[in-house]
């Protein structure tokens, strides 16, 4: 039989409703006479919370503009004490309660509404304080007096020290617009021969506004402080080169993916191009890479080559049908894929061809001979970028050209071999486009695909660049131009960013002897060919 | 979304021109008004930046104040400006608010 002590035990959880008699009996008993009425019974839990040792975050104890903040602020507490659903002591309410004061200053103060401010802003206190406060800041303002001028020019030594480190290349200024180059990858850079602080930049399509226009380009003003545009120009088709109309001071010419030249007025009101070539098989119907203006005043041609090979030359009165069409094939089969062309300086009928292949070809306009006459093979990817010698000076270099590639290297060439003079390869991305400095003879500018503008000076140094700059952010860049006074530069990036750095002058600034040093550079380049190559035949030989 | 209009009184003008005024003198890069707490009320620089320098220079302020005050009760902080190598910061503080104004002083 069950024992009594066990069933009595439990008897604090459970009681038995009704008869107390039958709290005393045994449960066998009472289950006789009629059924244990068990019930629930209500549960008093009673929670203490821990004890929480007060810290102060003050360091100072004297009264603080905050603490009497928080002392003025009785109203909340009082609601906050009657949120406390669990009943407490005294003394521990008045602990929590300071406790809660600390925390309160710890928390962030709230925002405030726009209307708060407002209200805030509109209030007599506000104006009184503003009254005094303005007036003493605007005193304040005026005095231009520097106490901590040292005349002894110690303190301006060390701001020479960075000076120096970084005059090398310094950001002058980075152009972009929101609407108009955002998303887009500059294609081309032309600076204006008749106002050097113009800028040409065209722009391909932008993704993710297919309802814009494809192709735009924007006149960038370096002369003035404003963020915006000079001129927007924009047409159907994705511009991939551009170069303001030499002779023409007006004309903006646009070269575009589906095979049309433009032509942008900025006499017009309209943005849209006010010439076009036609989409025939007698012009272009492949991208168009290079457009150029060469000749003379009175005699001068629009040059526009497309990656099927064709060479047109339009007259800029007339774009309806080119004056002359060339097909560039090499040997009578293969059409060359050009990718980028350079003009000699003051050649108006031999020109440098890069293909998509790798090489580099020479050719002339007019003549017998008119087309494709050598081959330089040296490049192991596209070539991208082009640039003939143009720093007129003592010694003629009109013979060299550099070139860039894919296959992450400059090339320097002469036109008097077709083997290259020298590789440099100091970069680790593609090479997106080379350019020689306008003024300085030994001095050229590349970029490449990990964001880096390097200058190179042959009669530095051939192995390591003279001076290098990385973008922020390290874009791809896409294009790099000498202004006309060699010494600023522009580069282009695939964000549609227009950056223009300030070359330092020990760098772009040719000495008189630079012409005379790089003969006897391009000497020894050329004795190191001929070394390196009679080497290379020594170990096919052996 | 019901918006209050406010009637633009005569003194209100003046304080907006006021403002502006400041805002617009020679090498001010910024300014800010800011309350009690450290609330921005008015900025001209962006929100990162404002609230930054409204967080910071609020407690330097409490605490020039309250140094100013222990070592004389009677005192009190009447201007606050901080000169570093590349700008000037200057705080006129009240009871209830503070106005900051960051000048470059070489411009």
């Amino acid at each position: 039989s069950p024992s009594l002590s066990t069933s009595l035990s439990v008897s604090h959880l459970t009681y038995l409703s009704r008869s107390p008699v039958c709290m005393c009996l045994p449960d066998y008993v009472c289950v006789s006479r009629r059924g244990l009425r068990l019930g629930m019974a209500k549960v008093t839990q009673v929670d203490f919370p821990p004890k929480q040792s007060v810290s102060y975050s003050k360091e100072t104890q004297t009264p603080t503009c905050t603490q009497t903040h928080t002392q003025a602020k009785p109203a909340e507490e009082e609601e906050e004490e009657e949120e406390m659903a669990e009943p407490k002591p005294a003394e521990e309410s008045q602990e929590e309660k300071a406790d809660q004061e600390e925390k309160q200053e710890e928390v962030p103060p709230k925002e405030l509404t726009e209307e708060e401010k407002m209200q805030l802003l509109h209030s007599e206190e506000f104006m009184a304080f503003f009254d005094r406060g303005s007036r003493i800041v605007e005193r304040a303002l005026s005095e231009r007096v520097d106490v901590c001028f040292d005349y002894s020019g110690r303190d301006l030594e060390d701001k020479e020290g960075e000076m120096q480190a970084g005059a090398k290349m310094s950001l002058n200024r980075a152009f972009s617009d929101e609407r108009w180059s955002k998303n887009r990858v500059v294609t081309c850079l032309d600076w204006s021969p008749q106002y050097p602080e113009l800028l040409v930049a065209s722009y391909n399509n932008n993704e993710d506004a297919p309802h814009e226009p494809d192709g735009v380009a924007l006149v960038w003003n370096m002369k003035y402080k404003k963020t915006t545009p000079e001129y927007t120009f924009h047409c159907q088709s994705a511009v991939m080169s551009a170069a303001f109309a030499r002779f023409h001071p007006n004309l903006v010419v646009g070269g575009t993916y589906s095979g049309q030249i433009v032509l942008w007025d900025n006499r017009s009101n309209k943005r849209t191009p006010v010439q076009r070539t036609p989409l025939s098989a007698s012009a272009h119907t492949h991208p168009v890479y290079c457009v150029n203006v060469v000749g003379t005043q009175n005699a001068h041609n629009l040059i526009s080559i497309s990656t099927d090979g064709k060479m047109c030359s339009w007259s800029l009165d007339m774009l309806s049908q080119p004056q002359d069409s060339l097909e560039l094939v090499f040997k009578q089969s293969k059409a060359v894929a050009v990718t980028s062309m350079a003009f000699p300086l003051g050649d108006v009928n031999n020109f440098v061809v890069g293909s998509e292949d790798g090489s580099v070809y020479t050719a002339c306009r007019h003549g017998s001979k008119a087309g494709i006459s050598d081959v330089f093979e040296g490049h192991h990817g596209p070539v991208t970028g082009l640039s003939c010698h143009s720093a007129g000076g003592p010694v003629d270099f009109s013979h060299l050209f550099i070139s860039a590639s894919f296959d992450w290297t400059v090339k320097l060439w002469t036109t008097k071999s077709t083997r290259p003079l020298y590789s440099f390869e100091d970069s680790c991305d593609y090479v997106y486009d080379v350019m020689w400095s306008p003024t300085h003879p030994a001095l050229f500018a590349c970029v490449d695909g990990s964001g880096r503008l390097d200058l190179w000076n042959l009669n530095n140094d051939t192995e390591v660049p003279s001076a290098s700059v990385c973008v922020d952010g390290s874009p791809a860049l896409n294009r790099v131009r000498w202004a006309h006074s060699g010494r600023e530069i522009a580069t282009g990036d695939s964000d549609g960013q227009v950056l223009v750095y300030d070359v330092g002058e020990q760098i772009c600034v040719p000495k008189a002897d630079e012409w005379t040093r790089l003969v006897h550079t391009l000497v020894e380049i050329n004795e190191n060919r001929d070394e390196g190559e009679e080497l290379a035949a020594q170990r096919l030989v052996a | 979304r019901f918006s209050a209009v406010f009637i633009f009184s005569p003194k209100q003008a003046e304080v907006e021109e006021t403002l502006k005024r400041i805002q617009t003198h020679k090498g001010v890069i910024g300014t800010i008004v800011v309350n009690a707490e450290g609330i921005p009320i008015r900025t001209t620089l962006d929100n990162s930046t404002t609230v930054q320098y409204a967080g910071l220079l609020h407690q330097l302020t409490m605490k020039a104040r309250s140094t100013v005050r222990d070592l004389d009760p009677q005192n009190d902080l009447t201007f606050l400006r901080i000169r570093s190598k590349k700008h000037e910061i200057m705080v006129a503080p009240d009871k209830e608010y503070l106005l900051i104004v960051i000048q470059n002083p070489s411009e």
